[in-house]
């Protein structure tokens, strides 16, 4: 499979998600979860079709790692559901997952069958899968801060959302960590050391750090509003590393400008 | 939880205290920057950085018995931890916004003299640095006790300590060349930073360089301007044998033959012969979609023995293709030790050599000459630390693993 179908398999995932979106808001549970479940299928059929005519893991474009980010958050806000059964999480990943498919629709850059050396590692896969399920989580959380933040605005906070956010972030952590830390090894084998200040790292540091505030914040029960907020900017920041390092001034010469 | 008598026991407990204690150092910091200059880590020298490492290790281990000072009790505080974290989050914050200068200009203006465009020798920065050893040093130390979630607050942290202070204070005896070596000769020489010539303890001869390239892609370039068509949204035509039609703009076309090796053969055609001299070669068919005229040639991006060939479409339009990218690359290497010590390697991206306390990594080659390269460079890697950096990055990783199993513990009073 390659482009050319994503533009017949997409829209029908993309319907389903919504409908799935729009079916937990309204209470059809059932419906909700099999429409995601649905969508879901589709889009892996697709991704694995396409990884297998590729000859290599779909990992290395943006249009590339979006079809994960999709995949991820479809998955992962599945799995939050049924774990913590808020209507407005399941609708959200569902909405953010067909955001990405919308958006590799609209704008499916060039891209080639080619894999520089420096990305043909086994770190490769395991290194962008728990990015992308870092990125999933962490997006949930985000958007679960903000929502108990207006609870917290109209006088009370819920302790089972901030039992569900905190395990959200500790867990959508260890998976940014584990991103890191093989980056880390992969860069020793790959460029003679692990860490070298390129500005895709020093802003992966930057966005470990503003999740690491969170979580020691959280010990204490100061400053909540900012704590939970703490969750949006931390987001912004991860998309900046994910998204917009290369747009910076600082990342001229970075080794990690996507193709 | 904070208990004990107000006199007796202050120390800064508030978010707003500590974090005007990690202003103040940073701003001493840059003070001391502005009269003394960049941080020198030639200081860290081996065996400095071990006594400095010994010595945050010895502070910490005195917080045990005496956890209840003020000072230990502050040091392991949690707003001074958000206080330190913050600042090392704005300072890579400037770093990541910032461009990083490599070599400050003989003379610096006001704002170069502050060093944050060379973030990692600024006094602030060595200052949370160190700041963050000792607090993780502290924390880890006074939490050492054999129960479970004891155990997943030591590998976050003991792990987080061991590489940093590894990483950091070990960054003064790393050593990092890049050496050239031409195809079978032998080299054991290096520029320094100051041009100057080094002498390394081990020599590498280079047998053979080979590099392998993906198949190219086909485009539509105009040929007045240069540029790939249509313009802005160029189309591009991946050859691959299993998809031998495609379409660039208005014109569809066929790729009927394609040499991946390729040297010119009789009667204007090309033959495939794998030596380094070769070049990729498609012979492409185009037919014009609205016209349906047909034009056919060989279309070759070429090398310095290969001349370039394009398919002529109309007046504008030629069909050419993309210089092949590398697949990989590799050098057939044999290594010398000063010891006496012969290794002989096939060096390649992502699969380095180690010999003793050095890495050899393949580095690159004369990119304009592509196969043809007459050399083949590689980096020499010396760090004597990487095994505590290894041990702390396996610590961290069994703790993001312990985060991801358990999520956040939840406890009775929070």
């Amino acid at each position: 499979m390659t482009w050319t179908e994503f533009n017949y398999l997409a829209p029908p995932a993309v319907g389903l998600w919504w409908l799935s979106a729009a079916a937990v808001m309204r209470g059809r549970r059932r419906l909700a979860e099999a429409a995601l479940l649905a969508g879901l299928a589709v889009f892996t059929v697709f991704v694995a079709a396409f990884w297998r005519d590729l000859g290599r893991p779909p990992m290395r474009t943006m249009g590339e790692t979006r079809l994960w980010y999709s995949l991820f958050l479809s998955g992962a806000g599945y799995l939050a559901y049924r774990r913590w059964p808020y209507p407005w999480l399941l609708a959200f990943s569902a909405l953010l997952a067909s955001v990405f498919a919308i958006i590799n629709l609209l704008k499916p850059e060039i891209h080639s069958q080619a894999l520089m050396p420096a990305l043909q590692s086994v770190y490769f896969i395991p290194h962008v899968t728990v990015y992308m399920l870092a990125y999933a989580l962490l997006g949930v959380a985000a958007m679960a801060g903000l929502v108990q933040l207006r609870r917290l605005k109209r006088g009370q906070a819920d302790p089972e959302l901030y039992a569900f956010l905190d395990n959200v972030v500790y867990v959508g952590f260890g998976f940014l960590m584990l991103g890191l830390l093989s980056g880390a090894a992969w860069a020793k084998e790959a460029w003679g050391h692990y860490w070298s200040w390129d500005p895709k790292e020093t802003w992966a540091l930057v966005t470990a750090s503003a999740y690491l505030l969170y979580i020691h914040m959280r010990l204490k029960d100061i400053r909540p509003r900012l704590t939970l907020g703490l969750l949006s900017l931390a987001l912004l920041l991860l998309m900046i590393t994910w998204l917009g390092v290369s747009y910076l001034p600082s990342a001229q010469g970075s080794v990690h400008v996507y193709s | 939880m904070e208990s004990y008598p107000e006199k007796m026991w202050r120390f800064p407990c508030s978010y707003r205290e500590n974090l005007l204690i990690v202003a103040a150092l940073m701003l001493g910091g840059l003070a001391a920057q502005l009269v003394i200059g960049p941080f020198d880590y030639f200081f860290l020298h081996y065996p400095v950085n071990v006594v400095l490492g010994a010595l945050i290790l010895l502070l910490a281990l005195l917080g045990r018995p005496f956890s209840r000072a003020p000072l230990f009790r502050w040091l392991g505080s949690v707003p001074w931890a958000v206080s330190l974290i913050l600042g090392l989050m704005v300072l890579s914050l400037i770093m990541g916004l910032t461009p990083r200068l490599l070599h400050l200009p003989p003379e610096p203006d006001f704002f170069l003299r502050l060093g944050l465009a060379q973030m990692t020798s600024c006094w602030p920065f060595v200052l949370i640095y160190l700041l963050i050893l000792l607090s993780l040093a502290l924390v880890t130390v006074r939490r050492l006790r054999f129960k479970r979630g004891g155990l997943l607050f030591f590998l976050n942290h003991g792990g987080l300590w061991l590489l940093m202070a590894a990483a950091g204070l070990g960054a003064a005896d790393l050593r990092r060349h890049v050496m050239y070596v031409n195809e079978g000769q032998v080299e054991w020489r290096v520029y320094g930073e100051n041009k100057e010539v080094l002498e390394l303890p081990l020599a590498i001869r280079l047998d053979d360089f080979d590099l392998d390239f993906y198949s190219p892609k086909l485009a539509l370039v105009d040929r007045h301007s240069g540029r790939p068509q249509p313009e802005g949204r160029p189309d591009w035509h991946q050859i691959d044998p299993g998809r031998v039609d495609g379409r660039l703009g208005q014109w569809e076309i066929r790729v009927l033959e394609y040499i991946h090796q390729a040297v010119p053969g009789e009667g204007g055609g090309y033959r495939e012969i794998p030596m380094p001299a070769s070049t990729p070669a498609a012979h492409v068919l185009a037919r014009n979609l609205a016209s349906g005229e047909i034009r056919q040639g060989w279309v070759l991006s070429g090398n310095r023995y290969v001349p370039l060939s394009l398919l002529a479409l109309d007046d504008n339009l030629v069909v050419a293709m993309t210089q092949p990218e590398p697949r990989r690359f590799s050098s057939k290497i044999k290594v010398y030790t000063r010891e006496g010590q012969e290794r002989e390697a096939a060096l390649e991206v992502n699969h380095p050599l180690k010999i003793g306390p050095w890495m050899i990594y393949q580095y690159g080659y004369d990119q304009a000459s592509g196969r043809l390269s007459p050399y083949s460079s590689f980096e020499l890697v010396y760090d004597p630390w990487l095994l505590p950096v290894q041990a702390g990055l396996i610590l961290l990783a069994a703790g993001a693993l312990g985060l991801i199993w358990q999520g956040r513990r939840r406890r009775a009073a929070v």
